[in-house]
């Protein structure tokens, strides 16, 4: 009984001895510099694709214009209105239980500590978190939502999406949670590198030649690559077009059509800032063009000159209709004759037992100069060096090594000999 | 006893003179429908005469009269055997044993595939005889959703939003609708020029040769980019598709379908064919390595290049087709060059011959279909969720009319990169993809009354030819196109060892393996086909594809010696008589 109604006196301790502050003021302060409180990166490096250069921060992003005129002026409407569903209530002073779990005062300390679904109930998606549990989300489109179960019911929907199962991270699968790796997000974020319980990999397995490769690079099993994110922000009420593709990974939105496409009275077409709470007319609407599990991008981090993995995060296309139903802007997808684009590195959380094989990287086409195509196969690399983020292409150098000889014959030598081909006077 | 005819042989061929000069003479319809447009060069209805294909009294000025038994639409083919017939028999007959007559290659396989059949027999006409009052899941799955496609038809009953299908021999020979101007009417043109846009009413699903030829492919259904403010790209009601690259024989030359299926390989040669393939007649040699004869044996070569109008009448040595020996009429020798017309407009193209190099000489790949290589990529639908719900109701396109029972279909992901690798219906390596992954849920009520899985690949051309071939590794060390599925291939302790990605079992499928894979590492069969030959890389293939690809890392070139005689290669190495591993 006591377990049952436990969580509720905790919520009603707390309540009853005031707020977070009271206690921790110190991390209270402290919380404000951290990123989850500022999102400095996520917003700059959107900026940056959408060629707006400078730092920015949840507490310094501007309010869209009342008036649309340039293309960039809905980039702050699209992540203050679709994007910023995911922060830390700044004026909330109990915004400490975004991610930990209230306790009575001056006991149960160890309840307050973050458990995983805190975490996912924001890092899901395509970001990182939910793919360490293996979960990679569905396509939009009604027709997805399969297979049903023994019941005959979909499938279920966590955080707004109905997801995948691949393979899991090992990790997970070893009973470890988020907070065992990342241990401290205030004031400064603390995690704790592979070598930091790995220091010895086997030097077989790790040869010099590879010192330069991040262990993610090889070890991730599979990520989520989402390619070109279309967006379109309607101010007018057209929701029938949207009937079957309710579920756009953004739970808003989802009750918003399900009420708009059912009921003889359709909503206005409305949709809040997330930061103010406040009400402004236009829905933001979004698709990709596909996405893929088994694809990755390999890309020099030029602050390290490691090489790492790269997805785009995001390629953009971009369309606005005011209320009067004219296209203000019809699917534009570069500024200034540069994408609206920006691959960033990964560090994918599906960790293997198995590290990916050779061929895998060596014989990776996505890995070659691209050319144009005029298909969809162009959006599997990035059209140009400057749209990874502080990283470059692999040059020709690096490249031609990926086919040397050396490698050709490193490899047939160790495929030989785990195919237990090797040659003997008696032959086979 | 030849006396006692004379007196009347005189007035026999009076009578005979008059038949055919009335023959001649159009008909009484033609008084009224004087303003009616051609049909086309070999229909003259002013010839002709209307009648004589639409039937009603010709020799009456009564319009109720004239009318008695007209029939408006007299390609459909229970009237076509009366009309077309006359001129057309032997077409007529062989249409109706065709697949795309009745669909029995899809019915066999479906109830194969429901499990109602435990082997694909043939069962030509039997759908006809179902009993409408008590189908099972197979034909009811059958009529609400597949038998929409098929030339017979009826063109009305489509709803808005589809392209209409059917209409017997006009489905793909009519290359305009009717249309009334003011008391003008604008027949239908006729044609066996048919435009490729007549085949792709029907053949833009399933396997989607239709689409992918054209360098469509049939995408997850986003409709982006948005484009004036909507879904864009789109085939049909809730269709979607997005750019890929085209067949080679598309980006280079716009064949049409026709350009390279023939008249019998599509009407059929008048022999039941269980499926597509035996009723094909065409193949990729028959153009790029050619069997080259004489036109003047073939008169119907001739024939059929003069009806086509455009393309020059053959008189030297044209190709016929490797497998029913059918003339293609289009392509000739001309000037010591394999030349084919394209048929829509007589445009010549020189045939790039099939290469003599080692990549197609060396026996090492004989097993090889062309597909194998040169398709570049496959539209591959993973899992097909079966719903049924008694309580719905849907069109049965047989019956034409709204019956109890409602089919819903639903999938898991799409893909169209390394396309899998299989033993196909001609014992051939070719290109699979799902054909069909059944994951059927039958309701009664809103209960569950039943669920079954039926899993299934297909092998098929895809029609997505390229003229660069895939990479040795990309067959030979993929584990998507070895049939494994996606996921990390690594050999370990003279094993075959896989960790594939996608969890079927924590997906919510009532099976274990990966929904891509086709086999296990053990090769061991994990999906069916509805082929008696097509199965999935056995162990001994699987070994003998990687082991080769041991080779295939350092002897990079097909000019390499070691492929000359690769058996022998393999057995000087196993012997340690090669410089192989020395440095």
């Amino acid at each position: 009984m006591f377990e049952k109604v436990a969580p509720f006196l905790l919520v009603l301790s707390a309540l009853q001895a005031g707020t977070c502050i009271t206690c921790h003021p110190k991390e209270a302060r402290d919380v404000r510099h951290s990123l989850h409180f500022t999102l400095q990166k996520a917003l700059t490096i959107t900026h940056h694709a959408w060629s707006i250069e400078g730092n920015v921060t949840l507490q310094t992003l501007p309010h869209p214009p009342k008036t649309i005129k340039k293309v960039t002026d809905l980039v702050d409407d699209f992540l203050r209105r679709k994007c910023l569903r995911c922060h830390l209530p700044p004026q909330d002073e109990n915004s400490c239980l975004a991610c930990h779990h209230p306790h009575p005062p001056k006991v149960h300390f160890a309840r307050a500590k973050a458990t995983m679904d805190k975490c996912l109930a924001c890092h899901n998606k395509e970001y990182i978190g939910t793919d360490f549990l293996g979960w990679f989300p569905k396509d939009y489109d009604r027709s997805y939502r399969a297979p049903l179960s023994p019941q005959g019911t979909y499938p279920p929907v966590k955080y707004g999406i109905d997801y995948h199962h691949l393979a899991p991270d090992v990790h997970y699968e070893a009973g470890l949670t988020c907070t065992d790796c990342h241990t401290r997000l205030h004031p400064k974020a603390k995690t704790l590198s592979c070598k930091a319980c790995h220091p010895h990999p086997s030097s077989s397995n790790h040869p010099a030649y590879h010192k330069r490769i991040a262990c993610i690079a090889c070890h991730a099993s599979w990520q989520i690559n989402s390619y070109e994110l279309s967006l379109f922000r309607d101010d007018t009420a057209h929701y029938k077009q949207w009937r079957r593709l309710t579920l756009q990974e953004d739970p808003w939105l989802r009750t918003f059509l399900q009420k708009a496409l059912h009921s003889p009275t359709p909503p206005p077409p409305r949709m809040p800032d997330f930061i103010d709470g406040t009400l402004h007319k236009g829905i933001w609407y979004s698709g990709y063009r596909f996405r893929r599990w088994e694809d990755f991008y390999l890309a020099v981090d030029r602050r390290d000159g490691k090489i790492k993995l790269y997805r785009p995060l995001y390629q953009y296309r971009i369309s606005y209709r005011d209320a009067n139903g004219s296209v203000v802007f019809d699917d534009v997808h570069t500024l200034a004759g540069r994408p609206i684009a920006v691959w960033l590195p990964y560090a994918p959380h599906t960790i293997g037992k198995q590290a990916k094989s050779c061929e895998m990287c060596h014989d990776n086409p996505l890995l070659l100069p691209a050319k144009s195509t005029g298909t969809v196969l162009d959006l599997k690399h990035p059209a140009r060096s400057d749209l990874l983020w502080q990283a470059r292409m692999l040059d020709a150098k690096e490249r031609a090594k990926l086919h040397s000889q050396r490698y050709r014959k490193i490899r047939a030598k160790m495929l030989i000999r785990r195919l237990q081909m090797v040659p003997s006077p008696q032959g086979r | 006893m030849r006396d006692a005819f004379r007196p009347l042989m005189i007035p026999i061929l009076l009578f005979l003179l008059s038949l055919y000069l009335f023959a001649k003479t159009p008909d009484g319809c033609i008084t009224c429908h004087r303003n009616t447009t051609p049909i086309d060069a070999y229909h003259p209805y002013k010839e002709f005469g209307c009648a004589s294909c639409h039937g009603g009294d010709k020799n009456t000025r009564s319009k109720e009269l004239a009318h008695r038994g007209i029939v408006l639409h007299p390609a459909h083919i229970q009237h076509a055997k009366i009309f077309c017939a006359k001129c057309h028999k032997s077409i007529i007959d062989r249409i109706q044993h065709s697949i795309m007559y009745d669909m029995h290659g899809v019915y066999d396989v479906l109830r194969y595939q429901f499990k109602e059949t435990s082997t694909i027999r043939p069962s030509h006409g039997v759908y006809a005889k179902m009993d409408e009052s008590n189908l099972t899941l197979a034909q009811s799955h059958f009529r609400k959703m597949c038998a929409a496609c098929h030339i017979d038809q009826n063109e009305s009953i489509f709803p808005k939003g589809y392209a209409p299908r059917g209409g017997g021999c006009v489905d793909c020979h009519r290359i305009s609708q009717a249309k009334w101007q003011g008391s003008k009417l604008l027949h239908p043109r006729l044609s066996t020029r048919i435009p490729s846009s007549n085949c792709l009413k029907c053949h833009n699903r399933s396997d989607r040769i239709g689409l992918a030829y054209f360098g469509k492919f049939e995408s997850e259904g986003y409709g982006t980019p948005y484009h004036h403010g909507q879904l864009s790209h789109k085939i049909e009601k809730n269709r979607y598709y997005y750019p890929l690259p085209a067949d080679i024989h598309h980006t280079k030359a716009k064949l049409d379908c026709i350009d390279c299926h023939t008249e019998r390989g599509v009407m059929g040669d008048g022999k039941y064919h269980e499926h597509m393939e035996g009723a094909e007649d065409i193949s990729c040699i028959d153009c790029h390595a050619p069997r080259l004869h004489d036109a003047m044996h073939y008169p119907l070569a001739a024939k059929l290049a003069a009806i086509n109008a455009k393309i020059p009448l053959p008189t030297g040595k044209i190709a016929i087709t490797h497998k029913k020996g059918t003339p293609l009429y289009n392509v000739q020798l001309r000037s010591g060059k394999v030349t084919l017309f394209r048929k829509r407009d007589g445009k010549a193209f020189f045939i790039t011959p099939s290469s003599r190099r080692p990549y197609h000489t060396l026996a090492i790949h004989k097993r090889l279909a062309c597909t194998a290589c040169h398709s570049s990529w496959t539209p591959s639908c993973y899992g097909c969720h079966e719903v049924y719900l008694d309580s719905g109701r849907q069109l049965d396109w047989i019956s034409k009319k709204r019956t109890p029972g409602q089919w819903q279909e639903l999938r898991s992901f799409l893909r169209w990169e390394h396309p899998t690798l299989g033993i196909g219906y001609n014992k051939k390596i070719m290109p699979f993809a799902p054909g069909c992954q059944v994951i059927a849920t039958i309701f009664h009520g809103r209960k569950v009354q039943k669920r079954f899985v039926s899993m299934a690949m297909a092998g098929w051309d895809p029609h997505t030819t390229q003229k660069k071939a895939r990479s040795c590794q990309d067959c030979h060390f993929d584990p998507a196109s070895l049939g494994l599925g996606r996921g990390i291939l690594h050999i370990e302790k003279g094993r075959i060892a896989f960790a594939p990605f996608y969890d079927s079992r924590a997906s919510g499928m009532p099976f274990s393996y990966p929904i891509d894979a086709f086999e296990t590492p053990e090769g061991h069969q994990l999906q069916s086909t509805s082929r008696t030959y097509a199965r999935s890389f056995n162990a001994k293939e699987l070994t003998k594809i990687l082991q080769a690809y041991t080779c295939i890392l350092c002897h990079t070139g097909y000019n390499d010696p070691i492929y000359r005689d690769f058996t022998r290669s393999k057995k000087l190495f196993l012997r340690g008589m090669t410089p192989c591993l020395k440095k």
